[in-house]
């Protein structure tokens, strides 16, 4: 007998979304993901100064800042046919490295660990160490205060989570480590983008940030601290969990989508707009085949979103009509597709794009492209990041040791009368697009096409689901109150919109509320 | 030392946190003898104080603020001083756990309550959490809380970049009415205040001495183009017209749409991410984030618009200045005027 079971709202995450899942014998059967806020940033840029949108989009998260202000900044100069001087190129990408260097540590202990560790097995601890002592009797007095917050209430622990005590003291000492690490991170991107979250200095032309060698020390000294953490840290952590106590999860099915991936391909590493640390690419069903991007093959679809009409737009073409009675629709994400197909964009895409050799490796032993291996990219992803910052500010710090510091384009900062332009780039979160049409001086249409929308779209005209929707299909939930395998494979995506899910009993109809943890 | 040894150390011991209480105490103005109440009363009370941070129309980017504080510390903030009992992005719990920890916190009661985000005004549908409308969760948790907490400029005002959307987003102060309010601008809210403003309110029982906006005076008290270190150009008529000139890099901002001669915030001289930098020191205009006029009214933002007609109409080393310096002057007056009226009021 079927149940359905909706989740509301699904914490560690940005935004507000709901999934609804169908579950049968113990599995998912069927799946839905609906976004539930509109802020409508797209329409309130129509009629206003082009240059404000990098400023305004900036806004659209401020979980993966700068992303949007960077996407928006690269449809500009293509709009304006600016072009964008190597200092500039570099500064930008010196923030935006930062601030993935903060994104991906974060996500993995504050935003996803909880869901595979048992935290309260910190008060079994019985070793030596005189740090993890320390956090056990942090925790223990938390507990004898009996306020553990904002570490409890929880989802019941379920035969997946860690519970080793030595194991998960560890975890937690390192969450609370990394708490300072991500700030330190942020406290770099500040350095050349004047305050984060939402920097200030990426505008159309280039950079506003005249970078000096004092800045760059300064920004190198974080660098060096945040990299060990990485690599001698995070990295380790995430092969210790995947190839030790969730090693079973990370070869199991739970978690896999639809086997199509798109990277638009990112950071670029020289002045040649081909050349991207983070590869451009398509895979559709084979892993090992990597396809040319086309941007033409991009539609969005709302068969099945709160917005006025069914046709499947171009993003340049595309329309933001809200429709919030429309029938059959159950989100405000739109649902984009590739060639018609559903993609699934991200770390895990990009790695497989970019046929990262650990990664393929992994995959080749058994490892599914599913929820643990996303965490598996996002880390391998992480030091690849590491790599092009390192090379990239060297690469400035040269720069400004000649004088010679070209930063920004300012013969094209003169908005023109008509024009179009698209940046396509990467969020830590995946694919991320802009597209803007300028007409008298003025934004005449402005759409963009997020992570977010690929992962977490509904279904298209073609009842084709989404990533995620097909993420979750088959995955094991043994007990329906403790639905512990849909969030982990919500919140391995890394979800940019708050979810929700419930439990709907289909004899009575009743909504039963379920604990999320 | 091992490196868990330190961090545990470090994460324990109570020093950084008796320094930052001296620092609330001196950013308030209240005698040093203050930051013992603070610290008495995150460290005494029995049960820390509970803390509810609802999300609106929002993009997370305060929380992640908030998460940007080093000192104090996050970890001696969550696991030592305050009790963070619904907070979206951080909390274990989700679905029915975390809505089951917000409503017993509700039937507490005398909690501090943080709004990030902004409500919408337009059609309530526009922002749900839990099936509810955001106006609906926000009204029910506002009605036991002890202070609201606005953070950020979408729940101040007019609701910031959300409010000039279709949408209608407004800040808080447009749903509660009963309750008092303390509003915290910016995009996003700067960590040290929202944190400070918070163990002020838990050690005095009462809002700290604020503006007619309800803003704390201690941030929000003077003019930043009064402050900018970039002043000297201002006066001098030097503005920034090219960013790649290194003659330039420090030059006044006014030409680009700098909104400093409008915006009442201490960014000037407390800088952000623990003094890393701030917009200007990066070559970016202000974009006037701390004022109900963000965005709408403050839009272009790179471009100076025809409110600051006056100031800086020329480029002319020689005029621009001397034109500048008198709505300059003006500014500074009412400003001092205002600080004063406000100053009486605070003593009733």
């Amino acid at each position: 007998m079927a149940q359905k079971i909706k989740i509301d709202p699904v914490t560690r995450i940005e935004g507000h979304l709901g999934v609804t899942v169908e579950i049968e014998n113990g599995k998912v059967k069927d799946a839905w993901s609906e976004g539930n806020m509109f802020r409508g940033l797209e329409v309130l840029l129509k009629g206003r100064d082009p240059r404000d949108a990098s400023y305004v989009t900036d806004r659209v998260c401020g979980v993966c800042s700068g992303s949007h202000n960077w996407a928006s900044a690269l449809a500009l100069d293509d709009a304006f046919g600016a072009d964008v001087p190597d200092a500039g190129r570099l500064v930008r990408n010196l923030i935006l490295g930062a601030m993935w260097l903060h994104d991906h540590p974060l996500h993995f202990y504050h935003l996803s660990a909880l869901d595979y560790i048992d935290v309260m097995a910190v008060a079994k601890y019985k070793g030596n160490d005189p740090g993890l002592k320390a956090v056990r009797s942090k925790i223990v007095k938390l507990v004898q205060a009996g306020d553990t917050a904002p570490l409890t209430p929880r989802y019941a622990p379920d035969e997946w989570n860690v519970s080793d005590p030595e194991l998960v003291t560890t975890a937690v000492a390192h969450y609370l480590q990394c708490l300072e690490i991500q700030a330190k991170a942020k406290r770099m991107a500040a350095l050349l983008g004047g305050k984060i979250p939402h920097n200030a200095s990426i505008v159309v032309g280039g950079t506003t940030m005249y970078p000096t060698m004092q800045t760059l020390d300064a920004y190198r000294g974080i660098l060096a601290e945040v990299a060990a953490f990485v690599k001698n840290v995070y990295v380790k952590d995430v092969v210790t969990f995947g190839t030790g106590p969730l090693l079973k999860l990370a070869t199991s099915n739970v978690g896999v989508s639809g086997l199509n991936y798109l990277s638009y391909g990112g950071f670029q590493n020289s002045s040649s707009k081909d050349d991207m640390l983070l590869p451009a690419g398509a895979i559709l069903g084979n892993l090992g085949s990597i396809e040319k991007v086309d941007p033409e093959a991009i539609t969005e679809h709302v068969a099945y979103s709160w917005y006025d009409g069914d046709a499947a737009l171009q993003p340049a073409q595309g329309e933001t009509a809200v429709n919030r009675d429309k029938d059959k629709a159950y989100s405000f994400i739109k649902a984009p597709r590739y060639q018609d197909k559903a993609m699934e964009v991200g770390p895990l895409a990009r790695m497989l794009v970019a046929q990262n050799e650990t990664l393929m490796g992994l995959v080749e032993k058994g490892v599914k492209p599913g929820a643990v291996a996303r965490h598996a990219a996002r880390a391998l992803e992480t030091l690849t990041i590491v790599d092009g910052v390192t090379k990239w500010l060297d690469e400035l710090t040269g720069m400004v040791g000649k004088g010679d510091v070209k930063i920004h384009d300012d013969s094209k900062w003169n908005v023109p009368d008509s024009s179009t332009g698209k940046g396509l780039t990467e969020a830590p979160r995946g694919a991320l697009g802009h597209w803007i049409n300028i007409k008298g001086g003025k934004i005449e249409n402005y759409q963009l096409v997020v992570p977010g929308t690929w992962n977490m779209s509904p279904r298209d005209k073609n009842n084709v689901r989404g990533p995620m929707e097909q993420a979750l299909i088959g995955a094991p939930v043994p007990d329906a109150k403790n639905p512990n395998n849909v969030v982990r494979i919500i919140r391995s995506f890394d979800p940019c919109i708050s979810c929700a899910v419930h439990i709907i009993e289909p004899k009575t109809n009743e909504i039963l509320k379920f604990q999320i943890g | 030392m091992g490196l868990l040894e330190e961090l545990a150390a470090k994460q324990i011991e109570r020093r950084d946190f008796v320094k930052f209480c001296a620092a609330v105490s001196a950013v308030f103005g209240m005698p040093k003898a203050f930051a013992k109440d603070i610290a008495f009363a995150a460290e005494a009370a029995t049960k820390k104080p509970a803390v509810i941070w609802l999300e609106g129309q929002d993009c997370a980017g305060c929380s992640e603020s908030f998460l940007a504080t080093l000192n104090p510390s996050l970890a001696e903030l969550l696991l030592g001083t305050i009790s963070l009992r619904y907070h979206e992005t951080v909390m274990a719990g989700a679905g029915a756990v975390a809505e089951e920890a917000r409503l017993k916190t509700m039937e507490e009661g005398g909690y501090v309550l943080v709004v990030e985000g902004s409500i919408p005004a337009a059609d309530d549908r526009f922002c749900t959490v839990g099936g509810k409308s955001f106006k609906e969760v926000l009204t029910e948790t506002a009605k036991n809380a002890a202070v609201i907490i606005a953070a950020g400029s979408c729940a101040t005002f007019n609701g910031g970049i959300p409010g000039a959307s279709p949408s209608k987003g407004r800040g808080v102060a447009y749903f509660i009415k009963d309750k008092p309010i303390i509003n915290l601008p910016t995009c996003p809210v700067k960590p040290a205040r929202l944190v400070a403003t918070i163990m002020y309110y838990l050690a005095s029982g009462k809002a700290p001495a604020m503006d007619k906006l309800n803003r704390p005076l201690a941030f929000y008290g003077e003019l930043l183009h009064d402050n900018c270190p970039r002043r000297g150009q201002f006066e001098a008529g030097h503005f920034l017209q090219d960013w790649n000139d290194p003659a330039q890099r420090d030059y006044c901002l006014l030409l680009k749409g700098c909104k400093g001669p409008k915006t009442y915030t201490d960014c000037a001289k407390v800088w952000w991410n623990e003094g890393a930098n701030w917009c200007i020191g990066a070559g970016a205009p202000c974009a006037g984030c701390s004022q109900p006029e963000f965005y709408g009214g403050f839009s272009p933002l790179y471009d100076k618009q025809d409110i600051f007609n006056g100031v800086g109409k020329s480029v002319n080393i020689d005029t621009a200045g001397k034109a500048l310096v008198g709505v300059a002057a003006v500014g500074a007056v009412v400003h001092g005027a205002g600080r004063l009226v406000l100053g009486n009021k605070d003593k009733k």
